[in-house]
């Protein structure tokens, strides 16, 4: 679902960038200002824990292979603003250190993958769980998988109509490419495995651990 | 062997950073062309690693959404869209990548972060705790092939992530209560 360096240019980038600056801020001082000594260890955990659930590859029918996300765990845990700080943190050290996704496009994904994502997925289950237990876990981490990737596929879509000799793949395609394969299969393995690990996680009481 | 200057590695990010930003807003096959020479003359020490690295992670991904688009953009037009704009899409995207590996490789990062202790010790430790828990990602999938006679299937992995995010949790959350009450037994 990363966008790679190149498929956006700055006309989309650096704005991209004006609106995320300011909640990193916000996210940094609000989870790592309070206390460096205790904060930058968790906080440096959960985007480890992050990382390697993304790493996690799981086969799907075709051959291919899908990855876990989940922050939408970490959003329902953790609440939204942890979640978008960890993501963007794994957005950077993939691209820095791994050579996955990109600079320029940092803040995009970070925006779409760590925030609006989870964002709208933590709200889902807030919304539901009282009402729907298990299936508002599900609910939400489906919901998030299809958030983040419509709004890559939106902001695509947005540069090709800014500049289609820049990006000349239709809105069309970006939407199905992006889309088919979360509502079919990458949403269901979120979800799935977000209900499982809820699950395992309140059976071991670990929710106020970090 | 002298070890680099930070501030030379610090430079080279800095470029680095700032042509990648002027790089993909770039669309004129030539320049890209004449940039993606001189990004080969400049870092031709390591290029068959970087070219290769290209090849594997950015290369099919680009080419096929690029096939795809034309294809589709083929099949409503009576007459062919053009390629330019495609060759140029690709051009620069595996122009940045190797840019972005070609710099990366001759980079010490946490050197370069020196200046900043806070973003240093939350690298670090990201790091060392992705070390740790791949280290049991590895071993639990090797452990679950083992278990099972067969290609572990889509919902033996979903299965065998729950229970191993749950351990790696546990784990992470440990690491960072030792990690913080070192630091804080260090003056941090």
């Amino acid at each position: 679902m990363h966008v790679p360096d190149g498929f956006l240019s700055p006309a989309i980038t650096l704005p991209a960038y004006a609106v995320a600056a300011p909640l990193w801020a916000l996210a940094a001082r609000r989870h790592l200002g309070r206390d460096a000594a205790d904060a930058l260890p968790v906080v440096g955990a959960l985007t480890a824990l992050a990382f390697v659930v993304q790493t996690i590859a799981i086969p799907v029918p075709g051959g291919t292979s899908t990855h876990l996300v989940g922050v939408t765990l970490l959003a329902i845990l953790y609440g939204p603003l942890l979640a978008f700080l960890c993501e963007s943190l794994v957005l950077l050290l993939q691209a820095l250190f791994f050579g996955a996704g990109g600079v320029t496009v940092l803040a995009v994904n970070a925006l779409a993958m760590g925030l609006l994502g989870p964002l709208a997925g933590w709200a889902v289950h807030r919304l539901l769980r009282r009402r729907a237990g298990r299936a508002a876990a599900f609910l939400g981490a489906w919901v998030s998988m299809q958030v983040a990737a419509g709004a890559v596929a939106l902001v695509l879509g947005l540069q090709h109509r800014v500049a289609p000799e820049y990006f000349p793949v239709p809105f069309a395609v970006s939407a199905t490419a992006l889309l088919a394969p979360s509502l079919a299969v990458t949403g269901l393995v979120e979800g799935l495995y977000t209900v499982l690990a809820l699950a395992l996680l309140r059976r071991a009481d670990l929710r106020g651990l970090a | 062997m002298a070890s680099p200057d930070p501030r030379r590695e610090r430079l080279l990010l800095c470029g680095w950073l700032a042509a990648a930003f002027a790089l993909s807003a770039v669309t004129d096959l030539r320049a890209l062309g004449l940039a993606a020479l001189a990004a080969a003359v400049a870092f031709r020490r390591g290029l068959p690693r970087a070219l290769g690295r290209v090849a594997r992670l950015v290369l099919p991904v680009t080419l096929a959404m690029s096939a795809l688009s034309w294809a589709f953009l083929r099949l409503g037009a009576p007459v062919a869209p053009p390629l330019e704009p495609f060759l140029a899409l690709a051009a620069r995207t595996l122009l940045l990548a190797f840019l972005a590996f070609s710099v990366l490789a001759r980079v010490n990062l946490l050197r370069a972060l020196a200046p900043w202790p806070a973003a240093t010790r939350l690298v670090v430790i990201a790091l060392a705790q992705i070390h740790a828990l791949r280290l049991l990602a590895t071993e639990s999938a090797d452990g679950l092939r083992s278990r099972l006679p067969r290609r572990p299937g889509p919902l033996d992995v979903v299965r065998n992530a729950s229970g191993i995010t749950a351990a790696l949790l546990v784990l992470a959350v440990r690491n960072a209560r030792e990690v913080s009450d070192a630091m804080r037994s260090r003056g941090f």
